[in-house]
C-alpha cells in the first residue's frame, strides 16, 4: 500500500516538474500545428475561421506553376549553398586550427562577425556594395562579364549572388562547429601517425575526415534546414524576381497570407514546406549516418 | 452580470471624476484614432494639419499614429479592424478600395455621414468618386488628392530645340514621334538619359506602362474580371516595345532604382522625368536654394498616344469597421467632422505636389496661384485609375508584375509578347 502510495506521489512530483513544459510546448508549438493543419483545409482569411474545403487547397497547389517554380528554386538555391558553404567553413577551419592564441581568436572573430548582422542589415550591405550604378564591386563584376551588372535584376545572376551573400553571413557558425570538432580529435592521433610516417594528406585522409564526419554531417543538415527556409534575403534583395527566377517557398507562402489575405492557401504550402523539410533531413541525415559508418 | 455593469459604472465614475479634476474644460472630448502612412514631406504636411485640427476644435481629439506604407500598412488595417483593433478613420489608396471591399472591413459612407462633414458628391472629381466607390455605386470613402504622373523636364537641356515655346515652356510635343525627337534632340544636348523613371522598381515601370496602356484606350483588368481583354494585350505588348526602344537606344536609364530616378534628373542629366507629382516639393525646394543648376519646369504627361490620359490614384479616407462593434454615433459624427475639416484645408496638402479632389478648392482662385502645381491640374478630370480588382492597386499583384515581367523585358530579358503572356498568367492565377 505504502509502496503504490510513494510510486503515486512520485507521478505526480513528475509530472508536476514536466508541466512547464508541456504547458509553454502546447502553447507557443502543438496547438499553432494544429491550426496550420486546421486551417489549410479550410478557405480562411487571415482573420477568421473560414469554411471546409476539404482538400481543394492542396489540389490548387498541385497544379499552381508558381509552387514548382519556387520548388526549383529552393532546391537550386540548397545546390548553391549547403555543401560550398560547409567546405568553405572546413577550409576556414582547418587554417584557424593552425593559428594559435590571439591570432586564432581574432581570427575567428573575423569570420564570425558577418554572422552576428541582422539580415536587412547584411542585405543592404550588399545591396550597396553591387548597386548597379554606384556599388564598389561594380568594376569586380565588370572585370569577370566585360560590362557592370545589375545582379538582382538579372535571372542568371540573381540567384548565385543570393547565395554568395547568405553563405558570407552565415558561414562564421559553420567555422565554429567545425572548429569544435576538430579540437575533439585527440593529437596522439596525429602523433602516433607521423612517427608511423604518415604525411599530412594521409592524415587528413585517414583521421581527420573520418572523425570529423558526425560533425560535417550535422552541418550539412543543419544548413540544409536552414537554407530550405530561404526568405528574408530574396525578400528584401529582388523581391522573387525577375520572371519568378529568384521566387520561393516562403516567398509564396508570405505573398498569399499578408498581401492576398489567402489565410488557407498559405497554410497548405506552409505545411508542405514543413514536411518537405522534415523528409529531406531526416533522409539526408540517415544517408549521411550510413555512409559515415562504413 | 449585474455585478459586472455595477463595477463598470463605478470604474467609468471614478475615471470621471479623475479627468474631470485633471483637465476641467473638456467633458465631452471625442477622441479620434487616426491612421495613415505617410512619411517624409507628406508626413509634415499630415501632422501640421492635424495639429492645426486639433488647436481648432477642441471638442475633438485627434491620436495620429503614421505606419509603414505599402503591404504592411494595409496588412495591419485588415486584421485590426476585423478584431475591434483598429483605427476610427484612416488613409486609404483608393487603388486598394476593392481589396478592402473583398475584405470588408470599410463602413459605407451614407449621404447622411457627408451631410455631417458638410460635403456633397457633386464637390468632387469624378474620375476620382467614382473610384471611391463600390461596384454597388455604394460610397466607401471620401476622396482626399488625386496624385498622378507628370512630366517634369529640363529647359536647359531642351534648349534650341523646337520643344520649348517662346517663354520656355514645353510645347508641340503630341505624339510618341515627336517625343522620341525630343528625347533625341536631349541626347544631342548632351543628356546622358534624356527620359528618367525608376525603371527597375515596380512603381516606376507600372505607370509608364499603364500610362501608355491607358492611351491606347487597353484595359489590364476590366470590370467583369478579365486580364487583358480583347486587343488589350496587342497594346500592352505595345506599350512595352515603346520602353523597350526607349531603353535601347539608350534614352532611359538602366535598371534605376526610385532614388537614383530622381538624382539623374536633379543632377541635369536626364531633359525628362516621368514620375508622380510628389517630387514636385524637391524641385521646388531645390530650385530655392539654387541648387538645382538649371531652370525646370513641368507638365501634364503629353498625349504620346491615342487617348489624352494618363494614371492616377487618390488618398482618401476610410472608416474600417470596429470588429463585431458599432462606432458610437457622436463618435462617427466627430470623425465625419474630421474629414470634412481635411477636405476644406486641402490647399496645404496640395503644396506636397497632389491636386485636391474637392473642388472647391481645386477651382479656388488660392489654388489657381499655385504654380506649378496648377499646370497639371486639369488631368483630374481626363486621369485613368488602377483596374477596379482585388489584386490590382499600391503594393499588389500589379505592382510585383510590373517588377517581376516588365521591368526585366524592357531590359532585353524577354520579347514583350512573352512578357505579356506571363503578365496575363500571373494576374489571372491571383485572381483566383
Amino acid at each position: 500500500m505504502a509502496m503504490i502510495r510513494n510510486q503515486r506521489r512520485h507521478r505526480l512530483v513528475a509530472y508536476s516538474l514536466i508541466l512547464p513544459f508541456v504547458a509553454i510546448f502546447s502553447l507557443v508549438f502543438a496547438y499553432p500545428i494544429v491550426e496550420v493543419i486546421r486551417l489549410s483545409f479550410t478557405n480562411a482569411t487571415l482573420i477568421g475561421g473560414g469554411e471546409w474545403v476539404g482538400l481543394q487547397n492542396y489540389r490548387e497547389l498541385l497544379s499552381d506553376k508558381l509552387f514548382y517554380t519556387s520548388l526549383k528554386n529552393n532546391g537550386y538555391f540548397v545546390l548553391l549553398t549547403v555543401v560550398p558553404t560547409t567546405a568553405i567553413a572546413l577550409g576556414i577551419a582547418l587554417m584557424v586550427q593552425r593559428l594559435s592564441g590571439r591570432l586564432q581568436a581574432l581570427a575567428l572573430a573575423l569570420f564570425f562577425l558577418p554572422y552576428i548582422l541582422p539580415v536587412s542589415v547584411v542585405t543592404q550591405i550588399w545591396a550597396w556594395m553591387l548597386d548597379f550604378q554606384f556599388g564598389v564591386l561594380q568594376p569586380v563584376l565588370e572585370l569577370i562579364a566585360g560590362k557592370p551588372i545589375p545582379v538582382f535584376k538579372n535571372p542568371h545572376w540573381v540567384m548565385p549572388m543570393v547565395a554568395l551573400v547568405t553563405i558570407w553571413w552565415t558561414n562564421g557558425f559553420n567555422v565554429l562547429l567545425l572548429l569544435a570538432g576538430l579540437r575533439n580529435i585527440p593529437q596522439d592521433l596525429y602523433e602516433a601517425s607521423a612517427l608511423d610516417g604518415a604525411n599530412r594528406r594521409q592524415q587528413f585522409a585517414r583521421i581527420t575526415w573520418p572523425l570529423l564526419w558526425p560533425v560535417v554531417a550535422l552541418v550539412l543538415t543543419l544548413q540544409l534546414i536552414l537554407q530550405l527556409k530561404l526568405f528574408d534575403q530574396v525578400y528584401l534583395l529582388s523581391e522573387g524576381g525577375p520572371f519568378n527566377s529568384s521566387y520561393v517557398l516562403l516567398l509564396m507562402v508570405y505573398r498569399e497570407a499578408f498581401q492576398q489575405n489567402n489565410g488557407g492557401y498559405a497554410a497548405a504550402i506552409s505545411l508542405v514546406v514543413f514536411l518537405l523539410i522534415v523528409t529531406v533531413s531526416v533522409l539526408q541525415y540517415q544517408l549521411l549516418r550510413i555512409r559515415g559508418r562504413k | 452580470m449585474e455585478e459586472g455593469r455595477k463595477m463598470k459604472l463605478f470604474t467609468s465614475l471614478a475615471m470621471a471624476a479623475l479627468l474631470s479634476g485633471a483637465m476641467p474644460v473638456m467633458a465631452q472630448q471625442q477622441t479620434i484614432t487616426w491612421w495613415d502612412f505617410f512619411a517624409g514631406g507628406d508626413g509634415a504636411r499630415m501632422k501640421a494639419l492635424i495639429q492645426q485640427f486639433n488647436d481648432e476644435n477642441p471638442d475633438i481629439k485627434v491620436n495620429a499614429t503614421t505606419l509603414e506604407w505599402g503591404t504592411p500598412f494595409y496588412t495591419k488595417v485588415r486584421t485590426s479592424a476585423a478584431v475591434g483593433q483598429g483605427p476610427d478613420v484612416m488613409t486609404y489608396h483608393l487603388s486598394r478600395l476593392p481589396m478592402g471591399l473583398k475584405e470588408g472591413i470599410l463602413t459605407p459612407i451614407t449621404d447622411a455621414d457627408l451631410q455631417i462633414a458638410g460635403l456633397a458628391k457633386d464637390d468632387f472629381y469624378t474620375p476620382a468618386l467614382e473610384a471611391a466607390k463600390g461596384p454597388d455605386s455604394t460610397l466607401y470613402a471620401v476622396p482626399f488628392d488625386i496624385h498622378s504622373t507628370v512630366l517634369f523636364y529640363n529647359k536647359n537641356l531642351l534648349k534650341g530645340t523646337p520643344f520649348l515655346d517662346a517663354e520656355g515652356n514645353l510645347t508641340g510635343i503630341d505624339s510618341l514621334e515627336k517625343f522620341e525627337a525630343a528625347l533625341a534632340a536631349a541626347k544631342a544636348n548632351g543628356s546622358t538619359a534624356p527620359i528618367s523613371y525608376a525603371t527597375g522598381d515596380d512603381g516606376g515601370v507600372y505607370r509608364v506602362f499603364y500610362t501608355l496602356l491607358a492611351q491606347q484606350g487597353g484595359e489590364l483588368i476590366s470590370a467583369d474580371g478579365q486580364v487583358l481583354p480583347g486587343d488589350s494585350a496587342d497594346k500592352a505588348v505595345r506599350a512595352v516595345e515603346i520602353m523597350t526602344k526607349w531603353a535601347e537606344n539608350g534614352w532611359q536609364p538602366e535598371q534605376a532604382l526610385y532614388e537614383a530616378s530622381v538624382a539623374l534628373f536633379t543632377s541635369g542629366k536626364s531633359a525628362f522625368f516621368f514620375n508622380g507629382a510628389w517630387e514636385v516639393p524637391t524641385m521646388v525646394d531645390l530650385s530655392a536654394k539654387n541648387e538645382l543648376g538649371f531652370e525646370w519646369g513641368v507638365a501634364e504627361i503629353p498625349t504620346l498616344l491615342e487617348k489624352h490620359t494618363n494614371w492616377a490614384d487618390s488618398h482618401g479616407w476610410a472608416v474600417p469597421i470596429q470588429g463585431k462593434a458599432e462606432m458610437a454615433p457622436e463618435k462617427r459624427e466627430a470623425v465625419m467632422k474630421l474629414i470634412g475639416w481635411m477636405e476644406k484645408h486641402s490647399l496645404d496638402w496640395a503644396a506636397a505636389g497632389h491636386i485636391p479632389a474637392y473642388k472647391p478648392v481645386a477651382t479656388s482662385p488660392e489654388f489657381a496661384a499655385m504654380k506649378p502645381n496648377s499646370n497639371y491640374a486639369g488631368l483630374a478630370d481626363r486621369a485613368t485609375y488602377d483596374p477596379r480588382s482585388p489584386v490590382a492597386g499600391v503594393a499588389s499583384p500589379t505592382y510585383d508584375a510590373a517588377v517581376n515581367i516588365i521591368a526585366p523585358a524592357i531590359h532585353g530579358y524577354m520579347p514583350a509578347t512573352d512578357a505579356v503572356d506571363q503578365l496575363r498568367a500571373e494576374l489571372e492565377k491571383a485572381m483566383k
